[in-house]
């Protein structure tokens, strides 16, 4: 795939063998990576997989030992200044000034990024007022709980209105409530034809993202759509219900045909090579069998959390 | 009280201090630093004066007048002017610190039995040399005068001062025998002071000392723990520079080890009872460093260890009685450079001993209801 | 351009903010120079005086009290006890409650009456090396000036006329402190000392901080240039420094008397050069720094100690090792507290002190450099 100029049509992100190392530990290995404009492109994977040095790189903060990414048409390495006006940048760790208060965190970065002052006073109250932050105008950063820390940070990236925000775990330690917000602004950008690249360690984020990729030690494992990487998990995934789920999991192992086997909650769940059609028999078969006479068999929908242990653990 | 518990957190504390390589080189760096600074800066003697001689009388006793003057070691002769007035540029430009001005027919006054006024310049912008120039150019001019009195009066019997002047204590009058052992206390007072002080926050801001109520450790045990690896490497600093102090620079030692050892012992419950108190109102390092700067330089100044009390002004003196250093410089300098015994030095002895039960304690009971928070 | 200083603005803005939010800070950087300022000017002197003395009289006649007297006389010696033996001296010796004693032995005023040179005991105790070396000095000029009164009053009722000796008489001018106050001494080399502390172990600091809160990340991402970001945060500093010069310089004339002879253009120029000099020391810190708390003695070893102790403001630089004497040519505090004393006391102009503050120039350029160069470079 070429790496194009910065035409509209071009994407917004294309890597090219991307690469970087830390003493012996090779963080990024090697990653072909192409975001779409106006995508919210989701980067899975677990911890220590390199999605954090991956968005860094695309930030211009860290350097690549080799390869090249192209962000909004200009390279990283040597262009920084051409892109760090467009994007906005959303670190793991807080890193806003803990001893100034939130408008003045956002004054200040916005500021920096040359918002005009009429434009900074109107658009930071918007923001505050859609992330419920407004009555916390004047407490100091270092006093606010987690999910609102988040939230400024984010805030803060948005008072210029970037082409691209990439956003470093942004949910990590928020609560279910404030996730969902969050998620809600991050639609609205989606709406408004902002690129959106996040990393994150939740599956169920990623069913919110147009596009993903799977990170894994440091290389890119699947990449495409959730439908297209959900369609890549072999057979029917089916929910066993009804019985004591570990007895249950004990039961199946040996079945031939069962895949993947493993609890969710009060259910078992297994991957069922063979047909929808013959699934339910021939689990219910056994299991009855097996002295669990009110179990029942129901498909279940592939989520991103069972394709990626499945494909992970195939792909090893 | 658990022993075991103890050793524990003390090895905890000593690892910790393993890892930071770079503090662990500072702290072995910084007593050199500091002796050699206060060796080799402070207590430096004045001499060599640098000297202009403008001789307009160019005669024997013009010339006698002069090897009066160089001959103590003091003044340098660096230049001869030809007139006075070239003496505002040498000494504006700081080239000539002390100028010897003898007028033209100075030996004929003093051949007809007159006094001849011979002019003396000091830089007074610096007042140690104007201080004491002008003391040891008094006294070579008194020096040349008794010689001519001796002249004229040696055939007649007249009865005059024979003056022994002895020193006693510290006979060669080298300041490095009275700044080693005042290093020594400072050193112990500076290091405790802030290594305390830094371990204590540090583990505020890390959250560590959250985790550690959480266990059987008890707050004396904790303290405890805290204090003696510091404790510990704050002594291994002093022996260093008494151990530099005695070989390399020949400090001497008269007096018994004892005091010393009482001495150090009290300053040492000094000290951590300060850092612990600098902690206490501190939340972070920087907090903590702050204060510590702030306690510091007063403690320096007035203690007596650089500036010697008895020069300043009778207002600020009772000000000094306030500060623990002052006490331990008493103790140890009385200590190496006289000799003296826990009978001198029962009252700085004493007056430490007040400051540690007070320090100390307080230090330990706000710790303790801080930690048992 | 007016890009660059709305940034530049908006960074000097934010570190306004903190150094407001942090009452330490301001308390460092604005009441301890005052602090330091009035410690180092009221309380420390290296005058001598009032050596407490301690007399013993072992003749009890009519001369050797008067002889003893002549010590109590002099202003310089005080006499506070009057030992019955010599005992009491290594007594009064020992608890530091003398530091001079005077023993004047039996068959004082006898030798005297025969005409001989009465002998007379001066101890001095050498733990305080100055007063020690003072002490001896007056002694001596004490007991010569006694000697000559005694031998002239006996001369004349020998119908000699000692006052046929020609002697020299010393006239004592002290230039640009004719008080010989200490202040006027120390309160030049303060200022130096002072902004050091306020520039570069401050400087050193906030840029490490920056980086250690994770803030720095965020300034990459944005159009904010490494030179707008350091002129930005130096500017505040900048401003404290000059605002501490001017308090202490104002103290300095008011409350002690500090003069002003010189050229002051020649002493704002050297100042402005020397605090470019310490934010580049404060800047090179602070980009090799690691940690905060390396920055902190980084700063301490290489901003404080050589401001104060090899800079020349409170200890000669003439007699130390040659050595040591090197190191304080490479840093810039020796050459600012040269130019202060110049300028202040000694009426001092361009003329005299081109050669530190062409020093200064050269340091501030170089350090600024090198430090433009190590800091910030990306990961």
């Amino acid at each position: 795939m070429a790496i194009t100029g910065a035409s509209p049509a071009a994407p917004a992100v294309s890597t090219q063998g991307l690469t970087r190392r830390f003493g012996d530990v090779v963080a990024v290995d090697g990653v072909d990576l192409v975001v779409q404009r106006g995508a919210v492109f989701g980067l899975l994977g677990p911890d220590g997989a390199g999605k954090s040095t991956l968005i860094r790189m695309l930030a211009t903060v860290l350097l690549p030992d080799a390869g090249e990414a192209l962000v909004l048409g200009h390279s990283t390495a040597s262009e920084a200044s051409a892109i760090t006006g467009r994007i906005g940048y959303m670190s793991q760790r807080f890193s806003m000034y803990p001893d100034l208060t939130v408008a003045e965190n956002l004054d200040f970065f916005a500021t920096v990024r040359g918002v005009p002052k009429q434009v900074r006073r109107e658009r930071s109250a918007a923001l505050l007022d859609s992330m419920g932050l407004a009555e916390f105008g004047g407490r100091q950063a270092r006093h606010l709980s987690g999910g609102m820390k988040q939230k400024l940070m984010l805030a803060t990236t948005l008072m210029h209105e970037p082409e691209l925000l990439l956003l470093d775990e942004p949910t990590t330690g928020v609560d279910p409530v404030s996730r969902r917000e969050f998620w809600r602004v991050l639609a609205g950008l989606h709406r408004g034809g902002t690129t959106v690249v996040v990393a994150t360690p939740y599956m169920d984020e990623a069913e919110r993202c147009s596009a993903i990729a799977f990170l894994q030690d440091g290389r890119i494992q699947q990449q495409g759509t959730p439908e297209e990487i959900t369609a890549l998990v072999p057979g029917t995934l089916v929910e066993v219900s009804g019985a004591d789920p570990r007895a249950a999991l004990a039961a199946l192992a040996d079945l031939p045909g069962v895949g993947s086997p493993h609890v969710f909650g009060e259910v078992v769940r297994v991957l069922w090579e063979g047909s929808l059609a013959s699934v339910e028999g021939a689990i219910t078969t056994h299991l009855r069998a097996a002295g669990f006479p009110t179990v029942r068999v129901t498909p279940t929908r592939v989520d991103m959390e069972t394709a990626f242990a499945v494909l992970a653990e195939a792909g090893r | 009280m658990s022993l075991t518990r103890i050793r524990l957190l003390v090895w905890k504390e000593f690892l910790q201090l393993r890892r930071d390589p770079l503090l662990l080189r500072l702290l072995l760096l910084m007593p050199i630093i500091q002796l050699v600074g206060f060796g080799y800066v402070v207590s430096v003697d004045v001499r060599n004066l640098p000297t202009a001689v403008v001789d307009l009388d160019q005669t024997v006793v013009s010339r006698q007048l002069e090897s009066s003057f160089t001959a103590s070691g003091y003044f340098l002769v660096v230049a001869r002017p030809d007139a006075e007035t070239q003496l505002t540029s040498l000494l504006d430009t700081g080239v000539a610190k002390v100028a010897l001005v003898i007028p033209q027919g100075t030996q004929d006054l003093l051949a007809r039995g007159q006094t001849a006024p011979v002019g003396i310049v000091v830089d007074g912008s610096d007042s140690q040399i104007a201080s004491v120039g002008s003391g040891y150019a008094a006294q070579a001019i008194a020096r040349f005068n008794a010689s001519r009195t001796a002249a004229f009066t040696g055939s007649l019997q007249a009865p005059g001062i024979d003056a022994r002047t002895r020193v006693v204590f510290n006979p060669t009058l080298d300041p490095i025998n009275t700044m080693i052992p005042g290093l020594v206390a400072a050193i112990l007072m500076i290091s405790l002071m802030s290594i305390m002080s830094q371990a204590v926050v540090r583990e505020r801001e890390s959250g560590t000392l959250e985790q550690m109520f959480v266990t059987p450790i008890r707050p004396s045990e904790y303290l405890i723990g805290k204090v003696a690896p510091y404790a510990l490497l704050a002594v291994a600093q002093l022996s260093v520079v008494a151990a530099i102090g005695m070989l390399w620079f020949k400090v001497p030692f008269n007096g018994s080890v004892w005091v010393v050892f009482v001495g150090l012992a009290l300053f040492l419950l000094i000290s951590v009872g300060l850092g612990l108190l600098v902690s206490l109102i501190s939340r972070t390092r920087q907090q903590a460093q702050q204060a510590l700067v702030f306690i510091m330089i007063p403690t320096m100044v007035l203690s007596g260890f650089i500036f010697p009390i008895e020069s300043m002004p009778e207002a600020i003196q009772p000000l000094t009685y306030a500060v623990p250093l002052r006490y331990a410089l008493t103790v140890l300098r009385g200590s190496f450079v006289k000799g003296s015994g826990f009978e001198a030095l029962a009252t700085p002895l004493w007056a430490m001993v007040g400051f540690a039960i007070v320090i100390f304690g307080a230090a330990v009971i706000a710790t303790r209801r801080r930690i048992a928070e | 351009m007016s890009g660059a200083g709305v940034r530049i603005g908006a960074v000097v803005r934010k570190e306004f903010i903190h150094v407001g939010r942090d009452p330490r800070l301001l308390a460092v950087v604005l009441i301890m120079p005052i602090i330091q300022l009035l410690l180092f000017a009221y309380a420390i002197s290296f005058d001598v005086r009032h050596l407490p003395t301690v007399v013993v009289d072992l003749d009890h006649t009519p001369d050797s009290a008067a002889y003893l007297r002549a010590y109590e006389a002099s202003g310089l010696f005080d006499v506070v006890g009057h030992g019955a033996d010599p005992t009491a001296v290594d007594t009064a010796f020992d608890r530091n409650e003398a530091q001079v004693a005077v023993i004047v032995p039996a068959g004082f005023a006898a030798s005297l009456a025969r005409g001989e040179q009465a002998q007379v005991g001066v101890l001095v105790d050498g733990s305080e090396p100055n007063s020690a070396r003072v002490a001896q000095t007056y002694s001596m000029a004490l007991n010569q000036l006694y000697g000559r009164a005694l031998a002239v009053e006996w001369a004349s009722t020998q119908g000699v006329d000692l006052g046929q000796i020609g002697l020299v008489e010393p006239r004592l001018r002290t230039w640009y402190n004719p008080d010989r106050a200490s202040s006027i001494f120390l309160v030049p080399g303060l200022m130096v000392v002072i902004i050091m502390i306020v520039t570069a172990q401050q400087t050193a600091v906030t840029l490490v901080r920056e980086r250690e809160q994770g803030t720095a990340e965020q300034l990459m991402v944005s159009p904010l240039r490494r030179i707008e970001l350091m002129i930005g945060k130096l500017t505040p500093w900048v401003i404290m420094a000059f605002l501490d010069i001017v308090v202490i310089a104002v103290l300095g004339v008011v409350l002690f008397g500090v003069p002003m002879r010189g050229d002051p253009v020649a002493l704002a120029v050297g100042a402005t050069l020397f605090v470019a000099s310490c934010l580049g020391i404060g800047l090179i810190v602070s980009a090799v720094a690691p940690s905060l708390d390396t920055a902190n003695m980084a700063a301490f070893l290489v901003a404080f100690l050589p401001a104060f102790l090899l800079s020349g403001f409170a200890f000669a630089l003439d007699q130390i090792p040659p050595v040591l004497e090197w190191i304080s040519r490479l840093f810039p505090a020796r050459y600012m507290v040269t130019i202060s004393r110049s300028v202040l006391l000694k009426g001092a102009g361009f003329p005299e002190v081109w050669p530190q503050v062409a020093a200064l120039a050269a340091y501030a350029l170089i350090s600024l450099l090198i430090a433009v160069r190590l800091h910030g470079r990306r990961a």
